[in-house]
């Protein structure tokens, strides 16, 4: 862009940002022509340009918000993949608790060893504290019955995530996830890596929190951008009239000269 | 919606502070543009979470599938159930502070149309076109 032209005092609170020229504000046209020494047609035509100019450079940043904007949703959808299966994972130490009890019973462990073994992984489940307490007492008949509760947790609660996922337009395909550590990341340029799931977590969010504050700071370029826009649109305007108010002034005088000679 | 002054030929002062009260008028008749595209998503997605809580309803199986990005994991209808509920009262209440932001925007943006059509008159466009 070309360097700004001496004018007429304005009040621009910054003279560029970030490699956008400010408009600078015009006073006075009459002062800021002959400052400038440029004729009405020349001014206008270097302001019809500058306005060209910064619709280009608006074009541009559209488009980098509008890519922006498509991105902060599918970072989030990922975010949200990533925490169903961190969430799923808790859930396997029930099942392998209760596979436990099955075992017991079925290769008659005996109890005492059954419950040393369990003892780690009942502190998040109620279900199994009530097993524990129940086997410490028990008679052959209530462990059957409580074997029988825990037998119907395990059946009821799926290990692994069923997921039906698109492999082509109108065509899906089924999933079995197995619980996991750890997910593989699109990285772009044909790079995937795996990440445990925390990791995982915190690079998502990372990338969330700069497509964030990247709209933001483009946001308030493309208001700036508009601001210029609109200044040097009302220049133009302001040129406009003032070349026509001097035209109707040329004209009137000739004609008032001719009459006082007549 | 035109700023610029059509040629009436007659020579108007615009000082600083006109400028930057047409300059904040444009930004808000642009923020209102970007609002009423936001809202009209806000509303489609806000009947979309109610048409599939009745579908849910309705339906009898015991496995539901739900769109979790771009897959469709099987989850119990209740987990569904509470799901919806929770991105309906988010979605709610987006689409309640959008609303509000528009009600604000219009009422500014009729006091600026105010100021600058008694400093202007026929010079200024403030209309959409």
């Amino acid at each position: 862009m070309s360097s700004s032209s001496p004018s007429g005092s304005g009040g621009d609170d910054l003279s560029e940002r970030r490699g956008i020229p400010a408009a600078k504000f015009i006073q006075d046209v009459e002062t800021y022509l002959s400052q400038s020494g440029f004729d009405s047609n020349s001014a206008l035509a270097f302001h019809q340009e500058r306005l060209q100019q910064y619709k280009v450079v608006e074009m541009k940043l559209l488009a980098q918000q509008r890519d922006l904007q498509a991105k902060i949703p599918d970072i989030e959808k990922c975010l949200e993949v990533v925490a169903t299966l961190e969430a799923r994972k808790g859930t396997g130490e029930v099942e392998l608790g209760c596979a436990l009890i099955l075992a017991a019973y079925l290769k008659t462990f005996s109890l005492k060893v059954l419950i040393s073994m369990l003892a780690c992984e009942i502190e998040h489940v109620v279900s199994q504290n009530i097993v524990l307490a129940s086997l410490e007492e028990s008679t052959e008949t209530s462990f059957k019955s409580c074997l029988i509760v825990t037998a119907e947790h395990v059946v009821s609660r799926n290990i692994s995530l069923l997921a039906d996922f698109e492999v082509s337009e109108g065509i899906y395909s089924r999933a079995c996830i197995e619980d996991t550590d750890s997910v593989c990341l699109w990285l772009g340029a044909n790079v995937m890596l795996e990440y445990s799931c925390e990791e995982a977590t915190a690079l998502l969010r990372n990338n969330l929190e700069n497509a964030k504050a990247s709209l933001e700071v483009l946001v308030a370029d493309l208001q700036f951008l508009r601001d210029q826009v609109t200044v040097t649109q009302v220049t133009i305007a302001r040129i406009y009239n003032y070349d026509v108010h001097q035209r109707r002034v040329k004209q009137v005088t000739p004609t008032a000269i001719a009459a006082a000679d007549a | 919606m035109q700023l610029q002054g059509k040629s009436s030929g007659s020579e108007m002062e615009v000082t600083w502070q006109d400028q930057q009260n047409i300059n904040t008028f444009s930004r808000f008749n642009n923020r209102f543009h970007e609002l009423e595209d936001e809202i009209k998503f806000a509303k489609e997605k806000c009947d979309n979470l109610e048409d599939a809580g009745n579908e849910l309803i309705l339906a009898d199986e015991e496995m539901v599938r739900f769109q979790i990005g771009e897959v469709f994991a099987h989850v119990p209808k209740d987990e569904v159930e509470t799901r919806i509920e929770e991105m309906k009262e988010a979605t709610c209440k987006t689409l309640e502070k959008l609303e509000q932001e528009k009600e604000s925007l219009i009422s500014q943006m009729a006091e600026l149309k105010k100021v600058l059509y008694a400093k202007f008159k026929d010079s200024i466009n403030l209309e959409e076109d």
